[in-house]
């Protein structure tokens, strides 16, 4: 209720606005949070599918760091949540910034408690304020955005193993291995994530990303990232809306 | 499989990675609770919720095929039957082990299924082909699963399945066709005849007409044997894949679907004006 005294900072739209509104939320400010890496690299044998488990600690570590950072500020401000938030990473060589930024909000009620992550914190989602409303009304809240990292190795074919292969049409069983184990690897550990955060809904939104920053061609990031999700344990969201039919008057 | 009639193969049952595996485990706590990943959106979700079903998990299957060469006849147009089984392949092998995931999952199918290329430039010559969707189950504890036994699929985003469900239609399974062709080069005289003028070239009409048919004969082929009413979506795309440039792959992939005993009528639209851009 603060609002008049400090005027609100956010990158939300109009009609995102108007929907935060609609399920009783309100955005405070916009915050940024960033963290400086330096990931060096890990050694890996030539003919081995394996992860490097190092640079998959530090790729996770550094992600959190840049939301933790996002928390704090929220916290500060009396936020009971993040909504919109991004990540960027932006890699040279050995240097790693990630950037994340995203809209406090607080409940205009002032019982956002409920709302908020278990040891009191602001809750995290990259959800827009279309889908936070959705949700909302759906009977879910957020809990926090989470991440899986698995930096993997693929294994180099031996000189043998090319011979065997060129001119044929077969799967080629190893590679299927390393890239199919690294995939599980990072949904698995969103899993896990998720549960540590006490969310007890699921995991909605999940992306899973390849990226390498040019690293080895054989060393591959894989990231899967999604908005854990718990049901919101009150009457008011048991009954929602019921979805219709609707035929857009746009083109 | 018969040459050139790449029918519904019985694909094996598929064995999972170990970590596949334990993430499957996993998405049961230790009372018996389920907790799903999923890459459905917010909207999707609860779509997904309002026709009776609850997500199981996020399924994904890979396969990473080596695809050779096929030589061609360079003056004619024909079907290059061993790239087209080894692209056929490789898509199955994947699709099979998403399925395989649903399955142990105990889920009812598979929603929002997608099937990626990608390629590493490491791996000269090497597709890998990712098929990843999203496990459902009914919430009453009903049986969806497609006449195999195995979970149906389908590469419908939740809306359409909410849709498809409410006008009384249910997914049976992802049925794709394949055709690789090479599509003959023009001979000298047949360039100097066409130089210069309008004229439609029946030869290169002809092998494209054919590759796209090939193609759908087999989608359609796949949904009988499914015992399906009918195939929604169908896409076909074409693509070279980085081969020669008279080689082509028509690829044509939908959901086939059944009627389903109807409780209500379906809803009748209503006419909204969006006032956001």
């Amino acid at each position: 209720m603060s609002g008049a005294a400090h005027p609100f900072t956010s990158d939300l739209t109009i009609d995102e606005l108007l929907l935060l509104e609609d399920v009783g939320f309100e955005p405070i400010e916009l915050v940024l949070g960033a963290s400086y890496f330096h990931i060096g690299y890990q050694s890996s044998v030539w003919s081995q599918n394996q992860e490097l488990v190092d640079m998959s600690t530090m790729m996770l570590l550094a992600r959190q760091t840049a939301m933790a950072e996002i928390q704090t500020q929220a916290h500060a401000l009396g936020a009971d949540g993040v909504v919109g938030m991004r990540i960027e990473i932006e890699l040279e060589g050995h240097h790693a910034e990630f950037s994340a930024v995203g809209t406090a909000v607080r409940r205009r009620a002032g019982d956002g408690e409920k709302y908020r992550q278990h040891q009191g914190q602001p809750f995290t989602c990259d959800l827009s304020g279309a889908d936070f409303w959705a949700l909302v009304r759906g009977g879910f809240r957020p809990v926090s955005l989470v991440h899986g990292v698995c930096v993997y190795h693929v294994a180099h074919q031996g000189l043998h193993g090319w011979f065997k292969s060129v001119g044929q049409n077969q799967e080629m069983q190893s590679f299927t291995q390393a890239l199919y184990d690294a995939r599980e690897l990072a949904v698995g550990r969103v899993q896990q994530e998720a549960a540590a955060f006490g969310a007890t809904g699921g995991v909605v939104g999940m992306e899973v990303r390849e990226g390498n920053y040019g690293w080895h061609s054989h060393v591959i990031e894989f990231v899967a990232m999604g908005t854990a999700v718990s049901p919101i344990a009150d009457a008011a969201h048991e009954l929602h809306a019921e979805a219709r039919v609707v035929l857009s008057a746009r083109d | 499989m018969t040459q050139g009639t790449p029918g519904r193969p019985q694909t094996q049952r598929q064995a999972l990675p170990q970590h596949a595996v334990e993430r499957i485990q996993r998405s049961r706590n230790a009372q018996g609770q389920r907790f799903f990943t999923s890459d459905l959106s917010v909207k999707e979700f609860l779509l997904v919720r309002e026709s009776g079903f609850e997500c199981a998990g996020l399924v994904m299957g890979s396969s990473f095929y080596h695809v050779g060469y096929q030589k061609s006849d360079w003056s004619q147009s024909q079907e290059m039957t061993v790239l087209t089984q080894a692209m056929y392949q490789a898509r199955e092998l994947a699709m099979a082990r998403m399925e395989e995931e649903a399955n142990e999952l105990g889920a009812d199918g598979v929603i929002g299924v997608r099937l990626h290329v990608n390629r590493h430039s490491w791996g000269e010559d090497m597709i890998e082909f990712l098929a990843v969707g999203t496990a459902v189950y009914a919430r009453d504890g009903s049986s969806w699963r497609a006449p195999s036994g195995m979970p149906f699929t389908s590469d419908l985003s939740g809306q359409d399945f909410w849709m498809l469900l409410k006008s009384g239609y249910r997914p049976i399974s992802l049925v794709m066709g394949n055709c690789v062709y090479h599509v003959a080069h023009q001979s000298l005289r047949g360039w100097f005849k066409s130089v210069g003028q309008n004229q439609e070239m029946p030869n290169f009409t002809q092998a494209l007409y054919d590759a796209r048919e090939l193609a759908m004969e087999r989608l359609q082929y796949e949904a009988q044997l499914d015992g399906a009413s009918g195939v929604v979506g169908t896409q076909i795309n074409e693509s070279t894949h980085s081969w020669d440039a008279h080689v082509i792959e028509f690829f044509a992939i939908g959901t086939s679907v059944a009627p389903i005993a109807m409780k209500e009528a379906p809803p009748a639209p209503v006419l909204v004006m969006t006032v956001n851009e």
